[in-house]
């Protein structure tokens, strides 16, 4: 059910931002002054007429033998697998207690649970005919998904798969904004036990309400208890927490149509509750929005702990907390940046290493798993979105593109 | 999904009757079709009906040259395929709802959709009708630009990967689906489209399907 707004009509002089553009005067007459569109706001005179837009997903099956595993490049020792396949648009991993890989999904709208049988593993589609059901997270025998404003909660599902329990609606309890874009979810549980998740802002730039969008919220498991943990959060997609200190990390997505080489994509520290990361007024390390970044906009805001280049959509992210991996990863983040649409050269398409300061208040990238990027024909073939730490150490990778899950493994 | 007080306020009594005539019209085409139209099945090449079979279905509402006669009916002649393919599999999997398709698609498999989408993305599309109303056409025009629909959708409107082709689709079609990213009723639609399309009036609506619609030239 959509809520209705007050509408915004082209047809009146932009009042909030997101209006799109508006022609006609307030008369109806043709406007001479031209408003432009909220996603293309902002936009250089050189980006006035680009044909850039996001790449297309697939939405059919990717057979195994159509996946050139043997193109991927990982660090001496390493080597990847595929280890599930044929699960289109496979995203977001979270494991249940009994060792179910649930994987969410935008455009199918479906969630997948693999189940490992030794040599292979099997798949089946759990939910299906949801608005992009991103987020997935497990807790005490309990499969929660997240849709755009749809929230569900599949209780014991271990226990009943392959058939799979009525799930509780949790929609009303966590009461999410209604906006669809930038509207679909991640999904973590904290240490401190509460579910977080992010409300992206439903625009590519545009003011908004601190405690309605751009923001990431905890919630305790049933919807109540709601707190905002960040603002300014354009639209994070992936988190997760120090295994030491407990604080939460996560990755953002930077502003479309500023340039083709800024503001680079952030990975995050927060310190404090409630802190302000300077959406959508300052980008990246203190960028000024032409439009609303007015002189000290920066501050107060707390900077990235590390830039993720222009574009690249830095999405799931996890601390390495496995014991297969030499000791230089332990604690470190691996990131998956799913790559880069608005910019003519393609950028990401890879899984990065966030390696952390001694004082673990920022962090250095290096490549880990590349290769799915061709940059001399600036194709790619593979879009890395979510990663996951085994029990024995693996590295899970899913690859949204050809729907499969790479293992990556250290030795052996 | 039905209008608010306010949408319909704002439709205005001649709008109304206008889409509720075509609506009606449309209804009965189509209703006659459905019980013609054989439905799809489990239509695999190997278990279902063969390819050309369904086909036949297919071109009963969307024409045997996939330009599309029948109100409220798109053409697909000239489709992206991966647009086609998307759009197919939404209908699959009921994101994408609707009477008409739902029985279409029930069931096909994935090499089944590749193989419809790859057909009709090879058919020309249709040259677009020349003659509009010069006014509504200039609206149109000035609309499509200041909202850069070309950024997407290519300034020919000719569409590429996922983005649709525009140039030349039925007039009546190009406004239903426009209303209905506004209106947030298109299930599974992309997000952006929404963004696009949030807060436009039917008078802009109008103008860009009667804009779209005759553009695009010779095939
Ligand atoms: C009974 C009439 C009917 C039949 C038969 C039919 N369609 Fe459709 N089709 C429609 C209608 C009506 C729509 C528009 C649905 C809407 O937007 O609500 C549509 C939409 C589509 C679309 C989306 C196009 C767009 O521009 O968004 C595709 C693709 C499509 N049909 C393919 C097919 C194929 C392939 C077949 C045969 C397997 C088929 N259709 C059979 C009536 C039909
Ligand atoms: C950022 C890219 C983008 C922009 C800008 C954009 N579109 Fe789209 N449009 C799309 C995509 C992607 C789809 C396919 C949508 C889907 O799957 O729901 C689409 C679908 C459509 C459709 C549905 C056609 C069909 O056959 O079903 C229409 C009509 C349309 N767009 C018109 C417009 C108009 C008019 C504008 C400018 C006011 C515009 N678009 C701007 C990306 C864009």
């Amino acid at each position: 059910m959509h809520v209705n707004r007050t509408r915004l009509s082209w047809a009146r002089p932009a009042i909030a931002a997101t209006a799109l553009f508006a022609l006609l005067g307030a008369e109806g007459a043709l406007a001479q002054e031209k408003k432009v569109p909220g996603w293309a706001q902002g936009r250089p005179a050189e980006l006035e007429n680009s044909p850039l837009a996001p790449h297309p997903g697939k939405m059919t099956v990717t057979p195994p033998d159509q996946i050139p595993l043997d193109q991927i490049q990982l660090p001496p020792g390493f080597k990847a697998e595929i280890w599930a396949h044929g699960m289109p648009g496979a995203r977001m991993m979270t494991r249940g207690d009994k060792g179910t890989i649930f994987v969410g999904t935008r455009g199918i709208g479906r969630v997948y649970a693999v189940t490992d049988k030794g040599t292979t593993r099997e798949h089946q589609i759990v939910t299906e005919g949801h608005y992009q059901p991103n987020g997935v997270a497990f807790r005490d025998g309990s499969l929660y998904v997240a849709a755009i404003n749809q929230v569900m909660r599949f209780d014991g599902i271990e226990d009943t798969l392959p058939k799979v329990p009525a799930p509780v609606d949790l929609t009303n309890a966590f009461d999410l904004p209604p906006d669809k874009h930038h509207g679909w979810k991640f999904l973590a549980f904290g240490p401190d036990g509460k579910l977080y998740v992010p409300v992206g802002a439903p625009c590519n730039n545009c003011a908004v309400d601190a405690d309605v969008h751009a923001n990431i919220r905890r919630y305790n498991p049933d919807g109540s208890g709601k707190e905002i943990v960040a603002r300014g959060v354009r639209n994070s997609v992936g988190f997760d927490f120090h295994p030491k200190t407990g604080e939460l990390w996560f990755t953002d997505n930077d502003r479309d149509w500023m340039s083709e080489h800024g503001p680079d994509c952030e990975l995050n520290r927060v310190s404090k509750l409630g802190e302000n990361f300077g959406f959508p007024a300052c980008h990246a390390n203190g960028i000024l929005d032409p439009e609303f970044g007015k002189p000290g906009a920066c501050d107060g805001v707390t900077l990235p702990a590390a830039l993720m280049g222009p574009h690249t959509a830095p999405l799931g992210m996890r601390f390495y907390t496995g014991a297969m991996f030499p000791d230089e990863y332990k604690d470190q983040i691996f990131v998956a940046r799913r790559g880069s649409w608005n910019r003519t050269s393609n950028l990401g398409f890879d899984v990065v290493l966030a390696k952390l300061n001694s004082a673990g208040t920022s962090a250095s990238v290096s490549p880990f798993m590349t290769g799915f990027l061709d940059t001399g024909e600036n194709s790619f073939w593979g879009r890395p979105v979510d990663v996951l730490v085994m029990p024995d150490g693996a590295l899970l990778v899913a690859d949204e593109q050809n729907g499969a899950i790479y293992r990556v493994s250290y030795g052996g | 999904m039905s209008p608010t007080a306010a949408e319909r306020r704002r439709r205005g009594p001649d709008r109304a009757i206008a889409s509720k005539r075509r609506a009606a019209a449309g209804v009965l085409a189509l209703a006659v079709l459905l019980a013609a139209a054989p439905p799809a099945g489990a239509g695999t090449p190997a278990g279902g009906p063969a390819l050309e079979e369904l086909l036949e279905g297919c071109a009963q509402c969307h024409g045997a040259d996939g330009n599309s006669v029948m109100p409220d009916v798109p053409s697909l002649a000239g489709q992206p395929a991966t647009f086609l393919e998307t759009q197919l599999i939404l209908f699959r999997e009921r994101l994408r709802r609707s009477e008409a398709m739902a029985p279409q698609v029930k069931g096909l498999d994935d090499p089944t959709v590749i193989a419809l989408a790859a057909h009709y993305a090879a058919l020309p599309p249709r040259a677009a009708p020349e003659a509009g109303d010069p006014a509504l056409l200039a609206l149109g025009r000035e609309l499509a630009k200041a909202g850069r629909c070309g950024t997407c959708h290519l300034r020919d409107f000719a569409g590429r990967q996922q983005i649709p082709r525009l140039a030349g689709q039925r007039e009546d079609y190009l406004a239903m689906a426009l209303a209905a990213y506004r209106d947030e009723s298109r299930g599974g639609a992309d997000t952006t489209m929404i963004d696009v399309m949030r807060g436009a009036t039917d008078a802009e609506i109008e103008a860009l399907a009667h804009f779209l619609a005759r553009q695009g030239g010779q095939p």
